[in-house]
């Protein structure tokens, strides 16, 4: 029984359950006035049940006076000879009242719970059918006529906002174009909207929330259901829309996982094929100088095996800068250690050369991937004692300022001409005046983009006396 | 004459290793993988193992693991990696030192002899002796050129510490274990001040040192020459 048929007949049908009672009593005459009264008490109670509180009222009140008419003497007249009478019909009167009251608003209650109950079922539902589906195509691809079934509405459309900020319809079920002035004010303002529907039952606008912000509208037509459960239906929308976002992000942050592992195990493994060769060839001429003697040829030969294995360790290091996987691993460490460290790893270029190094101050301090830096000032010390001639001076020296920490390296070499010295970081370019010292030309852009990577700065410049200055600048770090 | 233990799964490698060790007066033995290292070392005495890092079946950082599980015997890494990271998991998985790869025949021979000279000095007495430094284990004694020298007690005990193994690199975290008996609240920074110190009361040059040697990013190595 629908609501709106339940109380156009609530009257007419109280009115009729009491007078059909009172007809089914007066057939039996010989009972007593306590009984016709708690038959008519029952009566009551079964109006207010089945046709809600006013029904009820009307039916306590035709109850009472039946009861006066029909069956308290003076029979057939609203008169009453015995005194207690009157108190007796006073209280059955009140007594009809608060059964009738009783009655309904227990029946109210009832059908508020299952409507709760109903709403929360369905809601799980929802939720069940949201969690299901991980990606974003499966889950938009049937929100609608899930969202439909769950507000018992006419007509669902779905709208959600891009990224550019601007909001569209991404999905509907069929039915008139719904209005788009109304979507993006309730998506601006965050305040769901309801109008009466011409579908019957009401339209309503419902921002659907993710945390603070919103990420669309839905909007619902001749929605049937509670203005909560709509709620409701919206917040689980927002969840599931965000965790299929963070599901998305999960995956592609895993993917990228895997492909750099996949490219840093291939890398190994070619650096191994490559050097396993030269290391094989290098300890075979050491192994043949060492029993027969060295010889110039076995010189040359050891010489070039080393200047290979440099090479590969050059080209290795460009690949794995282009790949993407040489992401820095950023630590504090001090300026000192990381000269240090580079005249420890690459000091045998520099046995022809007198090296000088300033004690860096003990505030020059720098946050960056040491392996990298230590590899940047390498390159740095190799320049130097390549562009330089043999028996000259090398020069390390390193500042701190307020905000910067600067390391030099400095030679007595030719230098490089204030035109060429942007020109040298590109890969490959060599200068003609170097064409006779052995190298690839990658020395400085290796360098350069580990530098870079570490948030600092590389650049030649003019040595006082001619030569070169190999300055990198990094942003000074607090212990 | 010691034996040696050679496991790398190129023959050109094993074959110049072996050339250079037997060469040094050692007598060589050699596995083609891990696994079979592994069954090899079980059976005869070895006084070192040096192990290539990749190899089939059983990777040489897998053989350090199990090998330093049954043996205390000194074991040298051959690697191409460059990162120190991976040294310094090497290290602390039991592996003494480290070669990278390529590496000179001489620097092998060099520090294969390191290692080999710390076992046979395995009885030590509680002299050691290098330079012209001395050091009295029991006595608490450090002369210098004839002189005595002060040490305190965190760069003394960091000093028996490195003597305990010559020739082996010690990582920061196995240094401040082993003199701090924690790594919590202690950092490099502070090794690296006793390190400094320890070292400027006996090195000659404390800026080169000779004896006390950086292993730049991985910790620290006490060679005392030949």
């Amino acid at each position: 029984m629908t609501p709106n048929l339940r109380r156009s007949i609530g009257y007419p049908a109280a009115a009729l359950l009491v007078a059909l009672t009172v007809g089914l009593l007066k057939l039996f005459p010989g009972l007593t006035d306590s009984t016709v009264a708690l038959l008519l008490l029952l009566a009551v109670f079964l109006s207010a049940w089945a046709f809600q509180s006013g029904p009820g009222v009307l039916a306590a009140v035709l109850a009472t006076a039946g009861f006066n008419f029909f069956f308290l003497p003076p029979l057939y007249t609203f008169t009453i000879q015995d005194p207690r009478n009157v108190a007796a019909l006073f209280v059955f009167l009140i007594s009809g009242l608060l059964i009738g009251r009783l009655s309904a608003l227990s029946r109210q209650r009832l059908t508020q719970v299952e409507a709760e109950r109903r709403d929360l079922a369905t809601l799980t539902r929802l939720s069940q059918a949201f969690l299901a589906d991980t990606n974003r195509e499966s889950l938009l691809g049937v929100v609608v006529d899930r969202l439909r079934d769950a507000l018992q509405c006419r007509q669902v459309s779905l709208w959600l906002a891009r990224d550019g900020g601007e909001i569209a319809e991404v999905v509907a079920t069929p039915g008139t174009p719904v209005r788009q002035d109304l979507v993006e004010l309730a998506f601006r303002q965050g305040n769901s909207a309801e109008f009466p529907s011409e579908l019957g039952g009401t339209d309503i606008y419902l921002p659907v929330p993710v945390g603070v912000q919103r990420a669309g509208v839905i909007v619902a037509r001749g929605i049937q259901s509670s203005e909560r459960m709509a709620e409701g239906c919206a917040v689980l929308l927002g969840l599931a829309l965000e965790r299929e976002r963070f599901l998305r992000l999960a995956r592609a942050a895993e993917e990228t996982k895997t492909s750099d592992q996949m490219k840093s195990t291939l890398l190994a493994a070619l650096a191994h094929d490559l050097k396993t060769p030269v290391s094989t060839a290098r300890g075979a001429v050491e192994n043949w100088m060492a029993e027969a003697g060295a010889s110039e040829k076995a010189q040359l030969a050891l010489e070039q095996m080393k200047a290979l294995s440099r090479r590969i360790e050059e080209l290795m290091e460009v690949v794995r800068l282009d790949s993407g996987i040489a992401r820095p691993r950023r630590e504090v460490v001090s300026a000192g250690e990381l000269v240090e460290a580079a005249v420890f790893r690459f000091g045998e270029a520099l046995q022809n050369h007198s090296l000088f190094i300033d004690p860096p101050p003990a505030q020059a301090v720098v946050e960056v991937d040491p392996g990298q830096l230590t590899e940047a000032l390498g390159h740095g010390l190799e320049n130097a004692s390549a562009y330089s001639p043999p028996g000259s001076s090398i020069r390390v020296v390193v500042e701190a300022g307020e905000k910067s920490v600067c390391f030099r390296i400095s030679d007595q070499g030719v230098g490089v001409p204030a035109g060429d010295r942007e020109r040298v970081f590109e890969r490959f370019v060599r200068l003609s005046s170097s064409s006779v010292v052995p190298g690839t030309g990658l020395g400085l852009s290796i360098a350069r983009s580990l530098v870079e990577m570490n948030g600092g700065k590389l650049r030649l410049e003019e040595a006082p006396g001619g030569g070169t200055v190999f300055e990198i600048e990094l942003p000074r770090a607090s212990r | 004459m010691s034996r040696v233990l050679v496991a790398d799964d190129e023959a050109g490698i094993r074959k110049v290793v072996r050339d250079a060790l037997e060469r040094a007066g050692h007598d060589v033995e050699t596995a083609g993988d891990g696994e079979e290292a592994l069954a090899r070392f079980e059976q005869g005495a070895f006084d070192l193992l040096i192990t290539d890092w990749n190899m089939p079946r059983m990777d040489g950082f897998e053989l350090v693991r199990r090998v330093r599980k049954k043996s205390p015997v000194p074991i040298l890494v051959l690697t191409v990696r460059q990162e120190e990271r991976d040294k310094v998991r090497l290290l602390d998985a039991g592996a003494d030192d480290y070669v990278t790869k390529p590496f000179g025949v001489a620097e092998l021979v060099a520090r294969t002899g390191a290692l080999l000279r710390r076992q046979s000095r395995s009885e030590q007495t509680s002299l050691a002796r290098w330079g012209d430094v001395e050091v009295d284990r029991e006595g608490r004694g450090v002369r210098k050129a004839g002189r005595a020298v002060h040490l305190t007690p965190t760069e003394f005990s960091l000093l028996t510490t490195l003597l305990s193994k010559p020739g082996a690199v010690w990582t920061h975290k196995q240094l401040l274990a082993a003199v701090w008996g924690t790594t919590a609240g202690v950092t490099s920074d502070t090794l690296r001040v006793h390190m400094g110190s320890l070292r400027r009361k006996l090195e000659d040059d404390p800026d080169r040192p000779r004896f006390i040697r950086t292993e730049p990013w991985v910790g620290y190595r006490f060679s005392p020459g030949d």
